[in-house]
């Protein structure tokens, strides 16, 4: 359950991830492409540059002119001043005799016929070198140019210092980790990577050449010590260098890497607010149910003890309807009973006595308590509401002033003040006078009985008060500052036959009727009470429109 | 002095005994029925007063046993004895020409008092009757 609402969220964050990913890789790559491009156009146009120079002199000057040692002074230095790249400049006739010399070597008089990078010039008219040792043991490479003349070939050669050419190609700077270094076809080394490698030893880390002789190629490799590489490589013009640009994995997508910790940080703090969120969710949810289905219960209850109320009610009318009829004949043969004693005391056949009292009595109680079952089979035939009510609109205003005439004189002799409280305001209810009047009258004289029993003949105030309920209700408060009800007597008041008062006084249906009567108008009857405060009776009432 | 026939009508046999022995103890003619039919038999027999009628019978219900009595004999004063109060059934049977309604269970004493005055009524009816019975004669002779 909590973790539904967890699943878009990872969704939508690993698809961003994915996305951002993608995105990326694919613009750190971009941008490697491209700064190995632009480093190659610069690395070429070095040596370009170089050999247009060598070229220059080769078509200015002639051999006999370049071979003297003045000349050759003044062109070096004019060189020099152009790029201190220049190390030494020479002059080679075509039996690779080395003519003349500017540089820090004596190399003057040397034969290089033998040596690879002068067959290669004589052959090709064009030559740059690998990096070599050479007679002057020193790693160096060398430009050289041939130039033939009637017949006759000359030579010209410059060597190239490597450290310059290292800082030109070590000069690119990408992140933390990035570097460009060169490589022969061999994997020699021809400058000197940042992260360390000697000059013509191999590379500790090797390095995968393109299989294409054009473009540039990206790959991501492992390297010694184990870190991963993202490796750009080209051909440089000659073919025989291969410019690598690399740099360490997790530098290139730095970006990256903290966008996975950023994304994991999300999840994290994210799941945990939907968990708690979901989890105080679902615990609110599951907790409103539970309050209604303990609601729905007592109100299940609370039906079938209406239910019940409504039975009993049709019962006891019935029962009342049957006892009224042996009523009338016990009532009948007590009179008879009176009417043959009186006939026999006149005739003189039954003389004053104290047993003639003593039956006299009996059957004066008799006469009392059938009178008693009458009242109670009237009013359980008034609770099982056999009549049918005759609603109407009443305007409580003036109706609850009549009633409350109607017990005036007795409140007046009880020393029970009434006090009203109508609300101006007060809407009218609908409902049938008599059964409305039945329960104002019960309630006020269940009041005035219990402020008799606290206050005696001073002392008691009855208090009706109307005002405007909620959910268009009228509520009508009835409250007494008699005796009060116990706290276990409360609950079983509105029970049919149940009475506090003592036997032969109260039939104990009056609340119960009333009670009927107000579920019956779609109201409700509430009461709080406090032994020795008093009771308030609240009845709401649907207000007319 | 003219004695005030009675007619009580019950289901209940033992209340029309012990009716009927206290009444006629005061001096009154009093016939008992149990059943419509027999209220009839009575009413064509002899001249009744009043007649106490049961709400609840078995058979014809006192009502239409009311309305009978009314149409047959509309002198014939007819006091509602109900088993139970009930506002509607009191008004239709006032209605329907019954004196009085009363309700079970009542004393003998205020049955008679009831009855006494029902044939008051009647008596008087009467005399209005026969006083106009005369002044239409004595118009025809004139």
């Amino acid at each position: 359950m909590i973790l539904v609402p967890l699943i878009p969220f990872i969704l939508v964050l690993g698809t961003g991830y994915y996305y951002f990913k993608t995105s990326i890789e694919s613009t750190t790559i971009a941008s490697m492409k491209r700064i190995v491009e632009d480093h190659r156009h610069m690395i070429e146009s070095f040596l370009n540059e170089r050999e247009n120079d060598l070229k220059f002199i080769l078509h200015s000057y002639t051999f006999d002119n370049l071979s003297q040692s003045e000349t050759l002074d003044t062109v070096f230095d004019h060189l020099q001043e152009e790029s201190q790249a220049f190390v030494d400049l020479g002059v080679f006739n075509q039996d690779g005799l080395h003519v003349a010399y500017r540089g820090p070597y004596s190399l003057k008089g040397k034969v290089y016929k033998d040596t690879d990078w002068f067959k290669e010039v004589m052959k090709h008219g064009y030559y740059i070198s690998d990096i070599f040792l050479g007679y002057r043991q020193v790693p160096h490479f060398i430009i050289a140019l041939a130039k033939e003349k009637e017949g006759e070939k000359w030579v010209v050669r410059t060597t190239i210092d490597t450290v310059k050419f290292n800082n030109i190609v070590k000069g690119v700077r990408i992140g933390k980790t990035g570097e460009a270094y060169i490589l022969n076809v061999n994997g020699l080394l021809q400058t000197e990577p940042r992260s360390g490698g000697k000059l013509m030893e191999k590379h500790t880390d090797s390095v995968k050449y393109p299989s294409s002789n054009t473009g540039i190629e990206t790959f991501i490799d492992q390297g010694l010590k184990g870190e991963a590489y993202l490796y750009t490589t080209t051909w440089l013009q000659n073919k025989k260098w291969l410019l690598v640009v690399r740099q360490e994995k997790s530098d290139a997508f730095s970006a990256l890497t903290s966008t996975v910790y950023l994304v994991l940080l999300i999840t994290v703090i994210g799941g945990a607010i939907i968990a708690v969120v979901a989890f105080y969710l679902t615990n609110h949810i599951v907790g409103r149910m539970e309050k209604m289905d303990v609601e729905k219960e007592q109100l299940n209850q609370q039906l079938i003890g209406a239910s019940r109320l409504a039975e009993l009610g049709e019962m006891s009318a019935g029962f009342a309807h049957e006892i009224n009829n042996p009523l009338q004949i016990m009532k009948n043969e007590q009179s008879l009973m009176e009417m043959i004693l009186s006939d026999l005391k006149e005739s003189g056949q039954i003389k004053e006595s104290e047993s003639l009292t003593e039956f006299e009595d009996s059957m004066n109680q008799i006469q009392l308590q059938i009178s008693r079952c009458a009242k109670i089979t009237q009013a359980i035939l008034k609770f099982g509401r056999q009549d049918e009510p005759r609603p109407q609109n009443i305007d409580l205003r003036n109706f609850i002033p009549e009633v409350i005439g109607m017990v005036a004189k007795k409140a007046i002799v009880h020393g029970i003040s009434i006090e009203q409280n109508l609300d101006e305001n007060t809407c009218p209810i609908h409902g049938d006078p008599t059964q409305l009047q039945q329960v104002f009258l019960n309630l006020f004289n269940n009041a005035m009985y219990a402020i008799l029993e606290r206050h005696g003949t001073s002392g008691g105030k009855l208090v009706v008060n109307t005002e405007p309920g909620e959910n268009k209700t009228v509520g009508i408060v009835i409250k007494d500052n008699g005796s009060g009800i116990s706290p276990e007597n409360l609950n079983k008041i509105f029970s049919p036959f149940f009475t506090t008062k003592s036997v032969g006084k109260g039939t104990g249906l009056g609340l119960s009727v009333c009670y009927g009567i107000v579920d019956s108008m779609h109201g409700t009857l509430e009461v709080s009470s406090e032994v020795g405060v008093g009771t308030t009776f609240s009845i709401h009432l649907p207000a007319v429109e | 002095m003219e004695r005030m026939r009675l007619l009580l009508v019950d289901d209940d046999q033992k209340f029309l005994s012990i009716t009927k022995k206290s009444l006629a103890k005061q001096g009154h003619i009093v016939q008992t029925a149990s059943k419509g039919s027999e209220v009839f038999e009575k009413l064509q027999a002899q001249n009744i007063h009043v007649v106490v009628l049961d709400v609840k019978m078995p058979g014809m219900s006192g009502g239409e046993i009311l309305k009978e009595i009314k149409k047959s004999s509309p002198l014939t004063q007819v006091i509602i004895l109900a088993g139970h109060g009930r506002v509607g059934n009191a008004a239709e049977s006032l209605k329907f020409g019954a004196i009085d309604y009363l309700i079970k269970p009542v004393s003998i004493t205020k049955l008679l008092q009831k009855a006494q005055e029902a044939f008051e009524k009647r008596k008087c009816l009467e005399q209005k009757i026969r006083d106009i019975q005369i002044r239409v004669l004595e118009c025809q002779f004139n």
